[in-house]
């Protein structure tokens, strides 16, 4: 059993079918690839799976359970974390205090402990967030506002609070984009380990040589719909792929 | 952290200078505990606002607290911790029907709701004379008591609410601190991105609304027992903008700020206290503050150094509320 499945997913805006009949599947322990031309449904697809759009039609079904109408917060419980395109973190608040919230679902306090502990937060949970800010390498910037870190490691951090929540899935929306070519190497390296340490990866990403070397498995979508499956080499070579990426005049072209 | 020791510090200090002023004579005791009063509802509107939720309703909540308060006291001669609690739970249970069906809704179209919810509860206090004695006033409230022996003079009174708004600022302060304090702060800071690693934003707006209510109630009720005299249009719609104004001139960004707010504007708006130019006070203050001091008085220590060394302060950026 997949540990997600998608049966005829669709999310229609006013009769535009932004994603339209997906059929799709993430086996425990693969790193997948979700790409497509811009406008595609990728990121549709992403706020279907996480719950922060309620789909049109079809299924949902995550580790042997529906969850095509639950509400995100529910599905984070369930293990299915995402992070988000751009730097989506809480600007205001330190690299630490960003991985702490991570830990929202794994903490637990009595209203005696808030009130009456002499520590704020509990000592296992600092140590927790600074193992993850470790392993994300950010050690160096425990304290630092998340506003005030360079761009790259703003977005190691977003998928290092991701990574605090422990997801069994984690859908990864455009980790590597507008990066150089150094950092974006340095993601998809973490990216495999994380993969390593035994969680599921599912990401979009627009660079095409990150997503090639990195995943083991690529989804291709087009127009809301599933043009093709299959492994990166399968893919790049299919000229469905290519002419949807750069018109049919070209893949002829090469032909 | 500089802010770290500035907390206690402050309280310190605010709580020491507080045990002083019945030194000062009757006149500066009653200004003083109005001041205490509005300590306590500027820092509970807090979480809510730290929330991203913009309540302009604050003084309703108080008022629920005040007249269940004064009329368990008046008509069942309940004792004032147990007339005190009713007042500041029912405050709360209040709140949780308001908050239920309003917090879903965002930004204006929130505030309109708790706008809405001041003036109704200014109105059904006006209007169900049988029980409040409407526009005419609810008088005879007792004063408060303690432990079973009545605070008869202004002097004990004015101990009271110390120490109400100590154990308010303290339990405030620690929610704050904690975990809780920091999902606040995430859902006024990125709602989508809290709810995406696994919080409920919903039930926490909610709590952080209740938790606010309960204290605006406890507020309340010791106003009722202090001034023993309760008057519908004293808890509207312009006293309930006062206690946001408290919060914006003293600063959103630290829990000191709306504490420091409602002194400052309390003790500078005095001499107007009842009359037309209390609010012009209070939309002056606001103005000048949005104007000049974005960030609240409690940014003016920073901005002062920085002009000093003839450079510009760098401006601080205002959390988005709501």
């Amino acid at each position: 059993m997949p540990l997600l499945e998608t049966r005829k997913l669709t999310k229609r805006f006013d009769g535009l079918a932004a994603v339209n009949d997906v059929d799709m599947a993430v086996e425990e322990g693969e790193i997948v690839g979700l790409i497509g031309p811009n406008g595609a449904g990728k990121t549709t697809c992403f706020n279907l799976l996480s719950g922060f759009l309620p789909p049109t039609a079809g299924t949902i079904r995550f580790a042997g359970e529906d969850i095509t109408r639950m509400r995100s917060h529910r599905i984070v419980r369930r293990g299915l974390v995402r992070t988000f395109q751009l730097t989506t973190l809480f600007q205001e608040m330190t690299a630490l205090e960003n991985v702490l919230l991570g830990l929202h679902l794994h903490s637990t306090r009595s209203l005696r402990q808030v009130l009456l502990s002499r520590r704020p937060f509990p000592r296992g949970e600092i140590e927790r967030s600074r193992e993850v800010l470790e392993f994300a390498g950010l050690s160096a910037h425990v304290d630092h506002l998340a506003k005030n870190l360079p761009h790259g490691h703003q977005r190691i951090l977003g998928i290092a609070m991701a990574l605090a929540a422990r997801p069994r899935l984690l859908l990864l929306d455009e980790p590597v984009t507008g990066m150089n070519l150094d950092e974006s190497g340095r993601v998809m390296s973490l990216v495999k380990t994380i993969r390593d340490q035994g969680t599921t990866i599912l990401l979009v990403e627009h660079n095409m040589k990150a997503v090639m070397g990195t995943c083991e498995r690529i989804v291709v979508l087009n127009f809301g719909q599933k043009l093709v499956e299959g492994t990166p080499a399968e893919v790049s070579t299919n000229p469905k792929v290519i002419e949807a990426y750069l018109g049919a005049g070209l893949a002829d072209a090469r032909r | 952290m500089r802010s770290r020791i500035a907390a206690p510090a402050v309280l310190v200090v605010v709580v020491a200078l507080a045990l002083l002023v019945p030194r000062l004579g009757d006149y500066y005791i009653h200004v003083f505990a109005l001041v205490l009063i509005n300590v306590i509802l500027a820092a509970s509107l807090r979480p809510s606002l730290t929330c991203g939720q913009l309540n302009i309703g604050h003084s309703g909540f108080m008022c629920v607290g005040a007249y269940t308060s004064a009329l368990l006291a008046k008509h069942y001669a309940l004792p004032f911790e147990l007339t005190l609690l009713s007042g500041a739970l029912l405050a709360a249970v209040v709140g949780l029907a308001v908050g239920y069906p309003a917090l879903r809704l965002r930004g204006v179209y929130f505030a309109m709701v708790t706008v809405a919810f001041v003036e109704v509860i200014r109105l059904i206090a006006a209007i169900w004379v049988p029980l409040t004695r409407g526009n005419s006033g609810l008088s005879g409230i007792p004063k408060p008591n303690l432990l079973g022996m009545t605070l008869t003079t202004k002097a004990s009174q004015y101990y009271l609410v110390v120490g109400l708004a100590a154990v308010t600022l303290f339990v405030l302060w620690r929610l704050e601190r904690s975990r809780l304090g920091l999902t606040w702060k995430s859902i006024g800071l990125a709602d989508n991105l809290a709810q995406s690693l696994g919080v409920d934003i919903a039930a926490h707006k909610l709590l952080a609304f209740m938790v606010g209510c309960f204290f605006a109630g406890v507020a309340g009720a010791f106003y009722a027992h202090f001034i023993r005299f309760l008057f519908p249009p004293e808890f509207g719609f312009l006293v309930a903008t006062n206690i946001l104004v408290y919060n914006f001139v003293g600063g959103r960004g630290h829990f000191v700020g709306p504490i420091f707010g409602a002194i400052f504007l309390s003790l500078l708006s005095e001499p107007f206290r009842g009359s037309a130019y209390e609010t012009i006070f209070f939309s002056i203050a606001m103005l000048m503050t949005i104007l000049f001091l974005p960030g609240g008085i409690i940014t003016l220590p920073e901005k002062l150094a920085g002009l000093r060394w003839g450079r510009a302060a760098s401006a601080p950026t205002p959390s988005p509320a709501g």
